[in-house]
């Protein structure tokens, strides 16, 4: 069996973000970089399927500078098989068509049975990388999977919906699988495993090479929302505050009918 | 010279730190107000990840890693919970790692491998009553009896003891030899005939973390347990302490950047006199020595650390480095309580704890007046 699972390194989240020169992405320089938390599920679903079926070949897959190699290292310790990463020192500047096209390319005569990747990334949250690799290589997507049962071929998911539902979906592999936290709890990368994780292939492929599809979209500007005015403060006795405060849960959001 | 950790050492600090965080932080304090020893949590984890045995080879059971990996593991499990950090490091250095250098083929197949697994916990007994920092004053005795050993003798403040399966032990075999030549090293495993616990110490510092009194009454033990040769026992317990130092050291260089990380982020946050604390100069220049101070013990550390890698003599290293990381450990964690003001002084805040944490590392394991004992010695040879 062959899988392929796609990762993003993404900046810790408790990071404080700035807006870059350009005005259109983060400013990258001086934050601490790890794994998007989506795609930790996606590797930790792969490397369970190996243990489950045991003859398979999980290839990791990250686009970016050098840099991404060292989340890549940490999939391959969690107990990916070998690397491809795509050299590209640009990888914000492109949108998710274009990373798409990318991992369709380098995927499109490999076979891989199962492709995992995260339901979105933490930072652009575009959550259209997965589904468009689907399309692109007409293989079908599921998508914000919150369990996996694979059996000779034949995938059983249930998916997150809104309002607490789940559903059920089943279908047959090659496919693509979308990650959703509540999956699973990605394992701790074992020293052993760390150590074993250097001698693993890690080939570098540039960019330039995969990148066949054009730019659809491109952003204009990153910043800040606006603050808002301070919060609203009610006054009162306790009792005259309930009676306030359903009353404007009720007008201004959902939350009460 | 590079001062950079290799992929591995960082992937290793990575994976360490979030463990810590996520697995271990959360019942520190917890444990550190009960005096709770929680094994599952605080040593089966551990070898679950391979940290057991870090520095063995594989045909051990170990991971193969090197000793800067190690110093960051003790410290990264030490920036939460010091007692986590000596757990490990007590364990690795003082038990399997004697075992590792001294014991023959068949006993590190023995006790080795399932000492670098995690499946046994492992302790070392020298300090007694009466021989402290002078450990060439055993008392405890063993005598040769046909194919047996019998030990007498008591020894005090042995870490993880109780609650420990293997025991590295320390006895005088030769009564009429000169001091340090007398005394033989011995592996021993709870529930020896003759060998049973005695008092728990109840402690200022790292509290979660059992320091028993051990007791052997005529415990009987095969010849096969002397560990190394006969009368050579001092050495075994002075080469053993050399590595065991880099793993104390490391544990107070991750107190110290506990309390040390605490202090900023409260400096950033706190405001008096309209101003975040942070932006008094007063405030900035005790964060900037903290931070020097710190920096400067953990290179020690990790050159005492690459030095054992190599195969390099690093006795005076080591104890350099422990020297420098513990004091450094006492002086920022005291600060760091400073800083934090009143705040700093309650258990709502974890840098008292770390403060009291930090005091142990200047005690064991040498203390420091005895590491100023080794270097100083080196000098004047
Ligand atoms: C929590 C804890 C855990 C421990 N774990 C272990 C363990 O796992 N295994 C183990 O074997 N031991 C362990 N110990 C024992 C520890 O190593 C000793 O306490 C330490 O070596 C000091 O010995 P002592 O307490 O007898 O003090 P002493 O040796 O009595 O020292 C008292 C004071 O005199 C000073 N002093 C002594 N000699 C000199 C000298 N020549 N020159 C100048 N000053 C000197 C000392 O520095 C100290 O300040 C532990 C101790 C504690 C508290």
């Amino acid at each position: 069996m062959n899988v392929l699972v796609c990762i993003k390194q993404v900046p810790d989240m408790e990071s404080k973000f700035r807006v870059d020169a350009a005005g259109t992405w983060y400013d990258t320089t001086e934050l601490a970089w790890r794994m998007n938390e989506y795609d930790e599920y996606a590797v930790e679903q792969a490397v369970r399927l190996k243990e489950q079926v045991k003859d398979a070949d999980i290839t990791v897959l990250s686009i970016g500078s050098d840099k991404v190699k060292e989340t890549m290292k940490k999939a391959l310790a969690m107990g990916c098989d070998r690397g491809a990463h795509i050299a590209d020192d640009n990888v914000s500047g492109k949108e998710p068509c274009e990373i798409a096209g990318v991992i369709a390319e380098y995927a499109k005569e490999k076979n891989f049975d199962v492709i995992f990747t995260g339901m979105q990334s933490q930072d652009r949250g575009s959550g259209q990388v997965g589904v468009l690799v689907a399309e692109m290589l007409t293989l079908p997507a599921v998508t914000t999977i919150v369990d996996f049962v694979y059996s000779d071929g034949r995938i059983e998911v249930k998916r997150e919906l809104e309002g607490g539902i789940k559903a059920k979906v089943a279908f047959t592999s090659p496919a693509v699988v979308t990650c959703q936290l509540g999956l699973n709890t990605p394992r701790y990368p074992t020293l052993p495993n760390i150590m074993k994780a250097k001698k693993k292939e890690l080939l570098s492929i540039p960019i330039k090479d995969l990148l066949k599809v054009d730019a659809r979209q491109h952003t204009d500007k990153v910043y800040f929302p606006e603050k808002k005015g301070g919060g609203l403060i009610i006054e009162g006795e306790p009792a005259e505050l309930a009676d306030k405060l359903i009353q404007i849960l009720k007008e201004k959001t959902g939350v009460l009918a | 010279m590079i001062f950079q950790l290799t992929e591995e050492q960082n992937l290793i600090r990575n994976m360490v730190r979030e463990f810590a965080e996520t697995e271990i932080a959360p019942t520190a304090k917890k444990r550190d107000e009960e005096e709770r020893f929680d094994r599952p949590l605080m040593f089966d984890k551990l070898g679950e990840l391979g940290l057991t045995g870090i520095v063995f080879p594989e045909e051990y059971g170990g991971a193969g890693a090197d000793y800067i990996s190690y110093a960051i593991a003790v410290e990264e499990l030490s920036r939460v919970c010091a007692s986590t950090g000596v757990t490990l490091s007590a364990h690795l250095s003082l038990c399997a790692n004697p075992i590792y250098l001294f014991g023959s083929e068949e006993q590190k197949q023995k006790y080795l491998v399932p000492l670098a697994a995690g499946e046994k916990l492992g302790a070392f007994g020298l300090t007694e009553p009466s021989a402290g920092s002078d450990a060439g004053g055993t008392k405890t005795t063993a005598l040769r009896d046909g194919d047996e050993w019998i030990l007498n003798g008591t020894k005090i403040f042995i870490t993880s003891g109780g609650d420990a399966e293997t025991y590295v032990i320390f006895a005088r075999t030769d009564k009429e030899a000169k001091k340090h030549n007398g005394i033989s090293a011995f592996i021993i495993e709870k529930g020896a005939a003759g060998f049973s616990f005695g008092k728990k110490e109840e402690k200022l510092g790292i509290r979660s973390s059992p320091t028993m009194e051990l007791v052997f009454e005529n415990c009987r033990l095969p010849a096969a347990n002397l560990l190394g040769k006969e009368g050579e026992g001092f050495k075994v317990a002075m080469k053993t302490l050399d590595g065991g130092r880099i793993g104390i050291a490391s544990q107070a260089i991750g107190i110290a950047q506990g309390a040390f990380e605490t202090a900023v982020d409260y400096a950033k946050e706190r405001k008096q006199f309209d101003t975040p604390i942070g932006k008094f100069q007063g405030i900035q220049f005790q964060l900037a020595d903290m931070f020097t101070q710190i920096e400067a013990a953990r290179l020690l550390v990790y050159k005492a650390a690459y030095r054992a890698s190599k195969g390099l003599n690093y006795s005076t290293d080591s104890a350099m480095a422990k020297l420098m990381a513990s004091e450094t450990a006492m002086k920022v964690t005291t600060q760091a309580v400073q800083v934090l003001g009143g705040y700093g002084y309650t258990r709502e805040f974890p840098v008292e704890r770390m403060m009291r944490d930090a005091k142990i590392t200047e005690i064991y394991e040498g203390t420091s007046e005895i590491q100023r004992l080794v270097i100083g010695s080196a000098l004047i040879k």
